[in-house]
């Protein structure tokens, strides 16, 4: 058996070409593929990396963003214990898409998914949405903000490890309490960390 | 001596000094004399040996003469070796020339040869030999045809390349009019000498064609039987024509993949191409796959999105169709790649690759490729709809009515959730397959496991909260020392218990009252069957232990569908991530096994908790010293507590799992033994009541020894306890303690003083 405490769900989501893809290649392989084609169905790849001494795994699934794909895309959501929804800072409609992300999140995700709205390809010269507009976005919905670069891997690693720890500390307060007669389903996936039975290892 | 010296040693001046020195001198006079008669003895040994010297000294001279004229001979034989070799050479030159001035006058001649031959051939039609001609032509030597001009003459190629092209031209044309007579033999004949002519690829081109023809009639063919049938279908509504769509669909691939099988026959010079002619059959397929899914969207999946009311019975003849459908365009992508491997077989590594890439590349890019995605994106919408629909509907159907006493939700649900599974394994996709399993793992978790735990936590909740706040209250009474307003509020919490539903349980365990010999004298009333158990009652018990069973078994249930479904797709995977894909998605279903378990527990603390103010109550009736019922028999005293437990047991096996029957036991078992301590802690005992007291716990630990092994340990304990109470004396305590103490010494001690 691998040597790791906690095992993580993070789907990556967001139009097609905004580099999901190249965002998971540049975090797993630590590369910046040249060519990269666009993915057919989902994708999926691992790392495992360190948290406080701790060993968690983080199980990275990389979707189309193709519309045909979505109905197998949308199955992912459920099971995901954090959302990454990418648009690109040089294209407008990626941006104009994210509501439409957003109402696809609410209603396949659970309520508790850990959110993340990531605007990449800061390296390119011709950025049509300005920070402060995602930033604003972000907030309104209740995300996490982060903006990046796959080509230049700007805050790449600082994305993932930040859902990595920000995963672990909700999976420590969830440890504790497991029946909590009050609050609906019990021990089902709404608790969304450290409650399924491949969670929790140790 | 020299004179000087002489002078100095001897006075010469003295006579005496004279006489001295003359002495020396003849001394040294014959000194002299006699090494010059030695050195005159040497002379003539020296002369001997002159006189041979000289001897040598000429014979040397004629040895040296005789060498430089050796060497001269050596010197003289290597230069005629070098010459001998190089002459060697040179008539090795001269000979391959030769040769070469042979094998170019052949070529010449046959090139003669070759250029009247195919004339000739064409003449005659003669096809076959006119391109052996050209295959022979193009075995020559490119250097003699070059160096056959190069001498002035007129080209000799120009004829023979003429005379080729125009074989080519006739062949072309032999060929096209074979095909427009759909002449088969010809055909195959003719193809099969491009490769001799150097023309492989127009053959393979021509022969494509000549099949893209073919196979445009027979999708054509295919389109209209499902296109006829189609508008049958959306006249008569779904049903009766089962599967005309993939059925029309696998005719458009057989077509497909039968020309494919026919341009695989290439000859071997010409093999690895394959691929060239898939690239001009396919768009013909892929036509055809289009208007069959276009005509099959307009019949049925539109009118399925519309008609969602219709419900899941109408969706399912339509997503069996989806599943064949798209496990048939599987299959024939795997045919492609099969038959290119085999056509590339005799290849180089580099040219299998080459062959293997190609193929790759024309199944990704083409639209049959898409026509699947699109189609897959459909059947999975559909699927989950149909998932939803099922298991809401088996969900309604299940929902406990007044007065139902079983549930088969489970067994629904699953048999749902496998046949899905099933279906989505059967595409032939493992994006499909995965999906499909994390649909069925979502919904699991979230419909059925969750109503179950409902249903439990309706009837059981609050009896979990009442015997908390009994517990609590009990705890409440009994700190103050007094045991009668433990028994109260005890008796209190008994009654509001059997006010609600759940409580019902209860009635299982209760032995019949007259067979209780020695009742708790506080406790008996609230232990009589109470009035209201009516037969609405026994079903809400009956239903809730189908439940629990049934909770039980969804986790089974939904471990045993991820084993499966990983078994049955693990076919479809290509490559270990497909493979590591599938397991994550099947392990989903683990999750739905455990909200099953968690329902499961949530079942199993409420029985307990409704099992326990009846136990407490025996507890009670255990550890009690006082009043000693003398006319009661000692045996039907002891064993009223197992004869009850035998009630309980009996039920418990017959309507529970062994496991979770074993588990009621085992909780049943350890509440009443930590009880029946704290009880025996409170009480003060004569020697007859610990005898009676220690009678019943042996008994209890016997019966748990038998029919609850689980607790047998925690029975033996009180058993002990039991024991130390039953003591003549305090010294032999250990005697109690044997085997093996499992009490603590603390508790041992504070016993042992009662
Ligand atoms: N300049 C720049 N280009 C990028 C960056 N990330 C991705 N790209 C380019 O964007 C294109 C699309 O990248 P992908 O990673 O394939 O996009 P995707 O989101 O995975 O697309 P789908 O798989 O179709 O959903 C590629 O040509 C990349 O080279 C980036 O950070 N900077
Ligand atoms: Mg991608």
């Amino acid at each position: 058996m691998e040597d790791y405490k906690f095992l993580f769900k993070v789907v990556l989501v967001g139009n097609a070409g905004v580099g999901k893809t190249c965002l998971v290649r540049r975090f797993t392989q630590g590369l910046f593929p040249p060519g990269q084609g666009a993915t057919i169905g989902v994708d999926f790849m691992i790392k495992t990396v360190e948290v406080d001494g701790e060993k968690v795994k983080l199980q990275i699934w990389d979707t189309a963003g193709q519309e045909r794909f979505r109905s197998i895309t949308q199955s992912y959501y459920r099971s995901a214990h954090a959302l990454i929804l990418v648009y690109d800072i040089s294209c407008q409609p990626t941006f104009d898409c994210l509501p439409d992300w957003l109402r696809e999140i609410e209603e396949y995700a659970n309520n508790k998914v850990l959110r993340i709205l990531v605007g990449n390809k800061t390296d390119r010269e011709d950025r049509e949405i300005p920070r402060h507009i995602g930033e604003d976005f972000a907030q309104r919905h209740g995300m996490y903000f982060l903006e990046t670069s796959a080509k230049e891997a700007e805050n790449v690693e600082r994305l993932f490890m930040e859902i990595a720890v920000e995963l672990m500390e909700q999976a420590k307060c969830k440890e504790l309490p497991k029946y909590d007669g009050s609050l609906g389903p019990i021990n089902g996936k709404t608790t969304s960390v450290g409650d399924t039975s491949c969670c929790l290892r140790s | 001596m020299s004179l000087t010296l002489l002078l100095e040693k001897y006075d010469v001046s003295t006579e005496e000094g004279l006489q001295k020195a003359l002495l020396e001198i003849e001394k040294e006079e014959v000194e002299v004399d006699e090494a010059l008669a030695g050195v005159l003895s040497r002379a003539c040994t020296l002369e001997g040996r002159l006189r041979t010297a000289s001897q040598a000294y000429t014979k040397l001279g004629e040895v040296k003469t005789d060498a430089q004229v050796a060497a001269d001979m050596v010197d003289r034989t290597a230069e005629l070796a070098r010459d001998v070799s190089a002459k060697v050479r040179q008539l090795d030159l001269a000979r391959s020339r030769v040769a070469e001035c042979q094998r170019r006058v052949h070529d010449l001649i046959d090139l003669q040869l070759c250029s009247a031959g195919v004339e000739a051939a064409i003449k005659a039609h003669d096809y076959e030999t006119g391109a052996a001609h050209v295959a022979r032509y193009l075995s020559m030597e490119p250097g003699s045809l070059q160096a056959a001009r190069a001498r002035g003459a007129p080209d000799p190629r120009h004829t023979m390349e003429r005379a080729a092209a125009t074989l080519g031209e006739h062949l072309v044309r032999k060929f096209e009019e074979a095909a427009k007579k759909e002449d088969e033999a010809a055909v195959e004949r003719l193809f099969r000498l491009f490769p001799q002519i150097g023309r492989a690829d127009d053959g393979v081109d021509l022969l494509a064609k000549y099949l893209l023809t073919q196979v445009e009639g027979a999708v054509r063919r295919a389109c209209v039987v499902a296109g006829g049938a189609g508008a049958g279908a959306a006249g008569a509504g779904a049903g009766a024509e089962a599967a005309v769509f993939a059925d029309a669909l696998t005719r458009v691939l057989e077509a497909g993949a039968a020309a494919a099988e026919r341009a695989r026959r290439v000859p071997p010079p010409a093999a690895g191409r394959l691929p060239r002619a898939l690239r001009l059959l396919q768009p013909a397929v892929c036509a055809g796959a289009r208007r069959v899914f276009a005509a099959q969207r307009a019949a049925r999946l539109d009118n399925a999105a519309n008609a969602t009311g219709a419900g899941a019975l109408a969706a399912e003849p339509v997503l069996a169709e989806l599943a064949l459908s798209l496990s048939r365009v599987r299959l024939y992508f795997d045919f492609l790649r099969r038959k290119t491997e085999a056509d590339a077989s005799t290849l180089d590594e580099a040219g299998k690759q080459a062959s293997a890439e190609a193929i790759e590349k024309i199944i990704a890019e083409c639209e049959l490729t898409r026509i699947a995605q699109d189609m897959l994106a459909h059947y999975l919408q559909l699927e989950r709809y149909f998932l939803e629909e099922s298991v809401s509907k088996a969900l309604k159907m299940a929902t406990p009515q007044a007065g139902s006493t079983t549930s088969s939700l489970v067994d629904d649900v699953f048999f749902i959730a496998r046949k899905v599974i099933r279906r989505g394994v059967s595409t032939g996709s493992v994006d499909g397959a995965c999906a499909v399993l994390n649909e069925a793992g979502a919904l699991l978790e979230r419909l059925p496991a969750a109503a179950l735990r409902r249903w439990l936590r309706a009837s059981v909740c609050s009896v979990c909260e009442c015997a908390a706040c009994s517990v609590s209250v009990c705890r409440r009474g009994v700190s103050p020392g007094s045991v009668d307003a433990a028994c109260a509020v005890l008796n209190e919490a008994g009654a509001l218990l059997e006010r609600l539903p759940a409580a019902a349980l209860r009635r299982w365990l209760r032995a019949p009252p007259d067979a209780l010999p020695l009742p708790p004298p506080a406790a008996a009333p609230a232990l009589a069957p109470a009035p209201r158990l009516t037969k609405e009652l026994d079903a809400q018990r009956a239903l809730f232990l189908a439940h629990l069973n049934e909770a039980e078994a969804g986790g089974e249930w939904a471990e045993r569908l991820a084993s499966e479904a990983v078994a049955e797709a693990g076919a479809l995977c290509r490559g270990e991530r497909d493979a590591a894909k599938l397991a994550s998605c099947a392990a989903g279903l683990g999750a739905a096994a455990a909200a099953f378990r968690a329902a499961h527990d949530l079942g199993l603390a409420g029985l307990r908790a409704a099992l326990r103010p009846r136990l407490l109550a025996w507890a009670d009736a255990l550890a009690d010293p006082g009043d000693l019922a003398e006319d009661i028999e000692e045996d039907t005293d002891a064993d009223a507590l197992p004869a009850a437990l035998d009630v309980l047991a009996e039920s418990a096996r017959a309507q529970l799992s062994p496991q979770t029957a074993d588990a009621v036991l085992l909780g049943a078992l350890s509440d009443l033994a930590a009880r029946a301590e704290r009880r025996l802690l409170h009480h003060t005992y004569s020697r007859e009541a610990g005898l009676v007291v220690e009678r019943r716990a042996r008994r209890l630990a016997g019966w748990a020894g038998g029919a609850a092994p689980a607790a047998r340990e925690r029975c033996a304990r009180l058993a002990q306890a039991a024991a130390l109470l039953a003591l003549e004396r305090l010294q032999h305590a250990h005697h109690a303690l044997q085997p093996a103490a499992r009490l603590a010494p603390a508790d041992a001690r504070i016993l042992a003083r009662r």
